[in-house]
């Protein structure tokens, strides 16, 4: 999944100024890659923020609304199931309609002439993404201690896993949406996907509330296991998660960043 | 070692029924511009972005300084820098930043790419908006600031062969002048130039050789002089009619080589013998109001030009904007 490539001609050393300067290594590409990126979300990144935090207090405290007497069970649920729907919204709603934007004002394909490899272009997208998104857990984690008194228990090891691994899946799934759909029907289904994860996903409900046949297909989304897996990693010691969530991830995570690269290779 | 930094060779691309290349055959040297010249959908950016490895053609070959850019598409693009027709995605980032990254993407130390900022800073006069931002929406750094930022960041780092698709979109004409110049000592330098444009007027200034694409197709290739000549003697003569007034041109007392209608613009192209009974009829025209007015003189570039794509009929709406600018 990479273009094939041969080796530059040498520089020549005749002093012609022609000549490309030298190989550029492959991390130099990348740090100029996410300095690039970062500056052109920078001035969102505040905004983003904001949105996490009313998301969160709209999945928290609108939640808990909905449930009269709440009980500290049911608040430990919901709060350590809101930073799960904030990342898949950063991940398969915000990247799709960034990534969709950049497609119709030029910037995808202003990147793909540039000298860098298809991949270093998408883990520094993927890399800025990460850094949009993980502000998320930090501020669901804030509102749910604000609103209800929490008894978190933290698994740092395992959280941080969570975080990156869930981030990575959902940026790299909503980045092959984006690319592989035309930009208008993309941002249509990132749209269809909010409601899917914050209503139709076991991550502020438990999954018990599902129809059988629904929790099936729950367990081969990458949802649920995303919820699971950052629930474990806040609550050690009420949740527990397995290592079938952690390879459902990884296999929606490797699917989404081949779809993604094989839009980013691709010659009409 | 040949100083071919460019050779497409009977390139061919087709999206469905449509043909946007059809054996597209083009040579850029070290050390030469070359003008790409043609309407709007005659085939230039399909060209460029087969160049760049976005589209791959159907049939034919393309070398970028050796290197097969069909095969090798990575390769390649790190041997040519592109100026894109689209402007520089820049929002967020300053024309001194956005300069240095390119520089460095294309392999020049920090210090080097901070240099190589300045300089084309001064050289293209935008020393004033160097560490403006460009914010969204257009605003932070006007439309010209942006395309010079852009000509900047192809330009910062050396590279074999230099891709400008219509570089001076947007750009005043006092920094246009500083464009051409830099693109003149990048030839100096010894970078092969492939110049985009549809302005014949700006490319006669710049280029050693032209290449004229019609329809999908090379209709003429040589250089200026030689284009020209295509047309011997000529002598170009202009007449304006009248808003709403009859078209008198196809029917004239003398010998016409080519005749071009724009709006109500026509241009002819008469042998230079025919010159005293051109005038005389056109004189006698104005005087009795069938025409505004007229004028004669030697056929350009833009003339051969304009006679090689008429048969596309698109030639009316280009004469507009291409006299527009003399």
């Amino acid at each position: 999944m990479r273009e094939q490539t041969a080796e530059a001609p040498a520089v020549p050393t005749d002093g012609t100024t022609a000549q490309p300067s030298a190989t550029v290594g492959p991390w130099s590409s990348y740090a100029s890659m996410v300095r690039w990126n970062v500056a052109q979300v920078g001035s969102m990144l505040p905004l983003v923020v904001v949105v996490q935090a009313v998301l969160a207090a709209g999945i928290i405290v609108g939640f808990g609304l909905v449930i009269p007497d709440i009980d500290p069970a049911t608040a430990l649920y919901l709060s350590t199931g809101a930073p799960t729907v904030l990342l898949m919204v950063v991940g398969l709603v915000i990247v799709p309609q960034g990534v969709a934007r950049a497609r119709t004002d030029g910037t995808f394909v202003f990147l793909r002439t540039l000298p860098v490899p298809r991949l270093t272009l998408l883990l520094a997208d993927l890399t800025v993404w990460l850094l949009v998104a993980l502000p998320s857990v930090a501020v669901a984690v804030l509102v749910g201690e604000l609103r209800f008194d929490l008894a978190l228990s933290p698994d740092w090891p395992v959280l941080l896993v969570a975080t990156v691994l869930v981030t990575v899946t959902a940026t790299s799934v909503g980045y092959a949406v984006a690319v592989t759909l035309p930009p208008v029907l993309a941002q249509l289904v990132s749209q269809v996907l909010v409601f899917f994860v914050m209503l139709f996903s076991p991550l502020t409900f438990p999954a018990t509330q599902l129809p059988a046949w629904f929790r099936t297909v729950h367990e081969w989304l990458p949802v649920q296991p995303a919820g699971d897996l950052l629930r474990a990693g806040l609550a050690s010691e009420v949740y527990s998660a397995d290592a079938r969530d952690v390879a459902v991830l990884a296999v929606w995570c490797v699917v989404g960043v081949l779809l993604s690269l094989r839009a980013l290779v691709r010659r009409g | 070692m040949s100083d071919d930094v460019l050779v497409v060779e009977g390139v061919t691309k087709r999206f469905g029924a449509v043909t946007a290349n059809a054996a597209i055959s083009i040579r850029v040297r070290a050390g030469e511009v070359v003008g790409l010249l043609g309407h709007n959908g005659a085939g230039k950016t399909t060209l460029v972005s087969q160049i760049v490895g976005l589209l791959r053609p159907d049939a034919g070959e393309i070398r970028v300084a050796g290197v097969d850019a069909v095969a090798h598409p990575g390769t390649a693009r790190r041997l040519v820098a592109l100026q894109a027709q689209g402007q520089v995605p820049l929002d967020g980032l300053t024309p001194r930043t956005a300069v240095e990254l390119a520089g460095r993407l294309r392999g020049l130390p920090r210090r080097e790419a901070r240099r190589a900022a300045e300089r084309l800073a001064v050289e293209l006069d935008i020393t004033e908006w160097i560490d403006q931002r460009a914010l969204p929406e257009g605003r932070g750094l006007s439309g010209g600031v942006r395309r010079l930022a852009g000509f900047a960041m192809t330009v910062a780092a050396p590279a074999p062969l230099v891709v400008l698709d219509e570089p001076t979109n947007d750009v005043d004409a006092a920094r246009r002048r500083r464009l051409w110049d830099a693109v003149r000592r990048l030839r100096d330098r010894g970078a092969g130039v492939l110049l985009v444009t549809h302005n014949v007027l700006e490319a006669e200034k710049v280029v050693d050789d032209l290449v004229v694409l019609d329809r999908g197709q090379v209709v003429a290739a040589g250089s200026p002089a030689r284009l020209a000549s295509g047309l011997d003697d000529g002598l170009r003569l202009e007449v304006t009619l009248p808003p709403g007034g009859d078209d008198p041109t196809p029917d004239v007392p003398f010998a016409v080589r080519q005749r071009v209608r724009a709006g109500r613009r026509v241009l002819l192209v008469v042998p230079a013998d025919e010159a005293s009974p051109a005038v005389t009829w056109a004189a006698s025209l104005r005087d009795t109001g069938v025409v505004d007015g007229y004028t004669l003189g030697p056929a350009t570039l833009e003339d051969a030009y304009l006679a090689l794509t008429e048969s596309t009929g698109a030639a009316g709406d280009e004469l507009t904007e291409v006299t527009s600018h003399a």
